[in-house]
């Protein structure tokens, strides 16, 4: 018998594992449409999240936490950015050495400066706080998931809602798409598209950098090496299966959070995780095939 | 990726200084990033870097410790160069190298102990025959239907962790020794070891005789040259009446086949046994080797070696001074990092054109 407290559960948790997918995702998306394919999105994700632990214990403020981890990670987003246009490094491998930089960074600077391994707890930490009073649990069905709402969440879905105006009717989203689909042509009308390039992993950074906040300040308040645990990668499978769009985006995300959310209810019900853990990569390599077999349909027809 | 280096014309020595150059840059780099992390903290570097030549390098052990470290990166680089000096991106060795790890061990500890010294060579072939079906499906995506192989190389790499992660624990997972792990294999399955007590085993003979035939089929024979075309230039590939989807193809396989080798050579010879987290990354830093390398034998052999000594020092350094081990994975990441960056290229251009 499925409950109404069970349905409220899945839910909240949901919506509450969405946010730093979908995150991660909208900066990676972004940085798609402009031309670059950012496997890197784990490191900055990392970046983030050990920031913002360090920034909340040494301020005392979620929101100034928040922001640093976004910054830090856009500034390993926009130096990444320039190795790929700037030096012409291949955006693959290098986005593959970043991930390794990055998380030997980190691990040295735990075991250095904080004398630990793997997890780093501070005192004080302020996590994110709830944006709606606690009478909203009341209400059926979705009442957990509001009374849980961080800002954070609210801010990505925000984004979800305004980015299809961004991007289909802003001068700069136009310009970061036309740097994207067409450098040349977009060099041609006199624009810069390696600054808008640079522009497009910046702003993937800043969105990594927030999801990793959430990762560590929605509720457990430490940072840990693997705390993002290849939700990075998870992020890049879902804006390739939506194929960049960001609503589709948004929905293939939330999917994902809702398999994650359910994973512990799938695995008493007989369904081991790791398996469950594979669906959205393979997802996505179904979701490829389908589009290069159509693809091949449509050229033998003409 | 394709490797214009060598195409390059101009004099003999102006070629070689160039390659040398390209090979020693990266590590320039990042020798001096770690140097400078080591001077943040305090430390001597160059007192650093000797200890760790002398934990790597210092003694017959120490050398069979490096080269037993180095010994599953001569699979995986080879696996990695067959694929990216044909324009093949794959990312999937290390997923390759895990699935056939699996095959290898189960069969090794599953078939019956009479069946006697045939156990190695079949458990062997088994993996080998996954590593190459496993890799022949990104191989046609790509081929048939144009599927970009960076992403679903790279999807089938956390498919393969998790399918070996749910059939260690599910299907094959050892009664005696608990979680994540298959039972060991028998002892006639075993890799033999070539300086005990170290872990150097036969496989690396094996990486050593797979480097060679590597290198000749780059280098003498037709299909390895006709695959190196394909990296260059597509359209006059095709235009010579090469088989691209083919030849595509035909490098999946290959690389399955040296990453299931690389897999079979790991959990018969190292660990004797599959468990949770069998690769250590050995497929990306094979490719940071292959990399480094640039696609060629003798670079992937002194890569592989080079990469080995970093992680067989590294864990020792780690006990005697108290420099932690993720000092390897700095020095790995901006070696890949710089292994592509074209810095070098782009002022060595520059001058030629100016003079």
């Amino acid at each position: 018998m499925i409950s109404l407290h069970l349905i409220e559960q899945v839910i909240a948790s949901s919506i509450y594992l969405t946010t730093p997918i979908l995150l991660a995702g909208i900066g990676g998306l972004v940085n798609r449409q402009a031309g670059i394919v950012n496997i890197a999105l784990e490191a900055k994700m990392l970046v983030g999240a050990f920031v913002a632990i360090v920034v909340s214990s040494a301020t005392g403020g979620w929101f100034l936490a928040v922001i640093s981890a976004g910054v830090a990670a856009a500034g390993v987003g926009y130096l990444f950015s320039l190795t790929i246009t700037r030096a012409n490094a291949n955006m693959i491998v290098a986005g593959l050495g970043l991930n390794i930089l990055v998380a030997g960074g980190l691990g040295f600077i735990l075991s250095w400066n904080f004398g630990t391994s793997g997890t780093l707890r501070l005192p004080e930490i302020h996590l994110l706080p709830k944006i709606l009073d606690d009478s909203v649990a009341a209400i059926p069905f979705v009442g957990t998931m509001l009374s849980g709402l961080d800002p954070l969440t609210l801010f990505a879905w925000a984004t979800v809602a305004a980015l299809p105006f961004l991007l289909a009717n802003t001068r700069i989203g136009l310009h970061l798409r036309a740097a994207g689909n067409a450098p040349h042509v977009a060099r041609g009308v006199g624009l810069r598209e390696k600054l808008l390039q640079d522009m497009g992993t910046t702003f993937a950074g800043f969105y990594s950098g927030l999801a990793g906040a959430h990762l560590s300040l929605s509720s457990i308040g430490l940072f840990n090496e693997g705390i993002t645990a290849g939700r990075g990668f998870i992020a890049l499978a879902a804006f390739y299966f939506a194929r960049n769009r960001p609503i589709g985006t948004a929905m293939v995300c939330l999917l994902f959070g809702f398999l994650d959310a359910s994973q512990i209810r799938l695995q008493t019900a007989g369904l081991p995780p790791k398996l469950i853990s594979t669906i959205p990569y393979l997802m996505v390599l179904i979701a490829l095939c389908i589009a290069g077999w159509r693809k091949r349909e449509r050229n033998e027809l003409q | 990726m394709p490797d214009t280096s060598s195409v390059k014309t101009g004099l003999p020595i102006q070629v070689v200084l160039e390659k040398s150059i390209g090979l020693a840059f990266p590590f320039i780099v990042a020798i001096v990033v770690s140097g400078i992390v080591l001077l943040i903290i305090g430390e001597n570097p160059l007192d650093i870097y000797s200890l760790m030549l002398q934990e790597a390098l210092g003694s017959g052990s120490r050398i069979a410790a490096t080269l037993s470290a180095a010994t599953p990166l001569l699979f995986t680089a080879v696996a990695t160069s067959i694929c990216f000096r044909s324009g093949v991106f794959n990312v999937g060795v290390d997923g390759a190298f895990v699935i056939s790890g699996l095959a290898a061990a189960t069969i090794g500890y599953g078939l019956p102990e009479s069946v006697g010294f045939l156990i190695l060579p079949v458990a062997t072939l088994g993996a080998v025959v996954v590593g190459m079906s496993w890799l022949y499906v990104p191989g046609y995506l790509l081929a048939r239907l144009q599927v970009d192989e960076v992403v679903s190389t790279l999807m089938l790499n956390f498919v393969a962790a998790g399918l070996s992660g749910f059939l260690v624990n599910a299907v094959f997972l050892s009664e005696k020794s608990g979680n994540n792990t298959t039972d060991t294999i028998p002892k006639i399955a075993e890799f033999n070891r070539l300086m005990p007590p170290s872990t150097l085993h036969s496989g690396f003979i094996i990486g050593l005789i797979c480097l060679l035939v590597y290198a000749i089929w780059a280098n003498r024979t037709p299909i390895g040259f006709e695959a190196k075309l394909v990296g260059l230039n597509q359209r006059f590939a095709l235009a010579t009446g090469i088989s691209v989807p083919t030849t595509i193809i035909i490098v999946m396989v290959l690389s399955g086949l040296v990453s299931g080798l690389g897999g079979a050579s790991h959990a018969l010879g190292q660990l004797y046994k599959f468990s949770d987290g069998f690769s250590a990354g050995y497929g990306f830093t094979g490719m940071a080797v292959a990399l480094l390398a640039r696609n060629s034998a003798i670079g992937i052999l002194l890569g592989a070696i080079l990469f080995g000594a970093l992680a067989s020092a590294g864990t020792t350094i780690q006990l005697f001074s108290e420099i932690p081990l993720d000092l390897v994975n700095i020095i790995e990441g901006t070696v890949m990092i710089f292994a592509v960056v074209e810095l070098g290229k782009i002022t060595i251009l520059r001058r030629r054109t100016s003079t």
